[in-house]
């Protein structure tokens, strides 16, 4: 099967974009260097082609309860132009995918699923919304998602568009939806809007002085903000208390999966947790953790933090923040220990 | 475009190996395998008077994706290593043919399986 493609294909390779197949898709891993990259977001602001992400549009008069009962986030105490993160679960309370679950307007809400869960997600919401009023439309295919992320976003924005956003809120102009929204902790806004728009904006902000960042520092950038993978840090079998998530839940309201937290909340259980390498050398995902000389887990993610200049990761485990642990890196036992996200 | 000094020799697995007064044997990786590698961010270099047949691996460079092996192009001892790599693992990209250097050896054999640049070009283009 071949790969798809982003309208913007043409302009990653002319910017000297190496390519690789991210679920399906045909995307930059990077167009200079990683930690260039990654350095460009903390620092200045960068730009990133995320149109191999989904949009699922949800309108109807039962759109509230629908989205309360679908996800982990209670969509009564939501405005108009709120955005909030959220876990989608099955009813065993295994997260099947995390979103941004948006407010356009009272009559209209958006979810941005994973590329790899597209399909799977808008077959669980068709598939349980019987008792429901509502209409469920995936546009997947024919909206893009760009995202501009580090402290001169916002000035970026306002020479782009004349705009400004909050931090999780959304304005609207004409098809596009702007929201204070991203997955690098930094200072930002995503732009998610019909596909033969995307050209105009990629171009005017990369002349502006956005750098284009591909996958390989979205990934850093993410893992320094402790922010999860889907596909990794989550793959089917993990609850949201596990991924320790539980910010993400409004338990004063129904929802699929919620018997299965409550269970589990009674229970002792591993969590994903920070890894911090004090030895030199970079983690991997899939590296053991070892502690007094048992193996108690694998890295789920695992890079070299471009900031600290320390290999970090995230695994699941059962031990208190400082605990000192060693991970196998290529057969040799390092130091490192357990410490609080985010990394920074 | 790589930068292929004619200078040197090379081995297929893109190391490079420049041959001193002495017969002491330099070792680094050449201007394509750095940018194919990308960021170096980590280095593990050998011991000092670490012994490797032709083709053991000794020596890892690691980027923010992978980590790749670097073989002995020679048989023979380590007799000096790159200290500067391990604060500044950087230099294999900045410079690969100069600061970036990682081993210095002793080698018994001659280089046989070597390329010349006019070899090694042609088979990275």
């Amino acid at each position: 099967m071949s790969l798809r493609r982003t309208p913007l294909s043409k302009q990653h390779i002319e910017l000297g974009a190496k390519m690789v197949d991210f679920a399906g898709w045909e995307m930059p891993i990077q167009y200079s260097s990683i930690i260039t990259e990654h350095n460009a977001v903390r620092k200045a602001a960068g730009i990133f082609d995320v149109s191999h992400m989904g949009q699922i549009f949800v309108r109807g008069p039962d759109a509230v309860k629908f989205l309360s009962y679908i996800t982990t986030w209670n969509m009564e105490r939501q405005k108009d132009g709120d955005c909030r993160y959220c876990h989608i679960l099955n009813e065993n309370g295994h997260i099947i995918d995390d979103t941004i679950l948006y407010t356009i307007n009272a009559n209209e809400y958006l979810l941005v699923p994973n590329a790899s869960k597209i399909s799977e997600i808008r077959d669980w919401l068709l598939n349980n919304s019987n008792d429901f009023d509502v209409i469920i439309e995936d546009l997947s295919d024919t909206y893009f998602c760009l995202a501009l992320q580090g402290p001169e976003a916002p000035r970026l924005l306002g020479q782009h568009l004349n705009t400004s956003v909050n931090s999780f809120q959304l304005k609207t102009f004409n098809e596009v939806i702007v929201s204070g929204t991203g997955y690098t902790g930094e200072l930002g806004c995503e732009i998610i809007g019909p596909l033969d728009q995307i050209e105009f904006h990629w171009e005017a902000l990369v002349d502006m002085g956005a750098i284009p960042i591909g996958l390989g520092a979205r990934d850093t950038l993410r893992l320094e903000k402790g922010y999860l993978l889907s596909g990794q840090d989550f793959k089917g079998m993990e609850t949201t208390l596990e991924t320790n998530y539980a910010w993400v839940i409004d338990w004063d309201h129904e929802f699929i999966g919620r018997e299965a937290l409550i269970s589990q909340k009674q229970t002792k259980y591993p969590k994903l947790s920070g890894i911090l390498l004090e030895d030199r050398g970079v983690l991997r995902p899939g590296c053991s953790v070892y502690y007094n000389n048992n193996k108690i887990s694998e890295l789920t993610s695992g890079s070299l933090s471009p900031t600290l200049r320390k290999g970090i990761g995230l695994s699941y485990i059962d031990l208190a923040i400082g605990s000192k642990i060693t991970i196998v890196v290529r057969g040799k036992h390092l130091n490192g220990r357990v410490v609080r996200t985010p990394f920074l | 475009m790589s930068e292929v000094p004619d200078n040197l020799s090379y081995t297929k697995d893109h190391e490079w190996m420049l041959i001193d007064d002495d017969g002491r044997v330099r070792v680094g990786i050449t201007d394509y395998a750095q940018d194919a590698l990308s960021d170096v961010v980590f280095m593990e270099l050998p011991e000092i008077g670490s012994k490797f047949s032709e083709g053991d691996v000794m020596a890892v460079a690691e980027s923010v994706k992978a980590a790749s092996d670097i073989y002995a192009p020679v048989s023979g001892e380590i007799v000096e290593v790159n200290d500067k790599l391990e604060e500044s693992p950087e230099l294999i990209n900045e410079s690969p043919y100069e600061f970036g250097w990682m081993v210095v050896m002793i080698s018994d054999n001659t280089l046989k399986n070597t390329l010349d640049s006019e070899s090694y070009r042609k088979l990275i283009d």
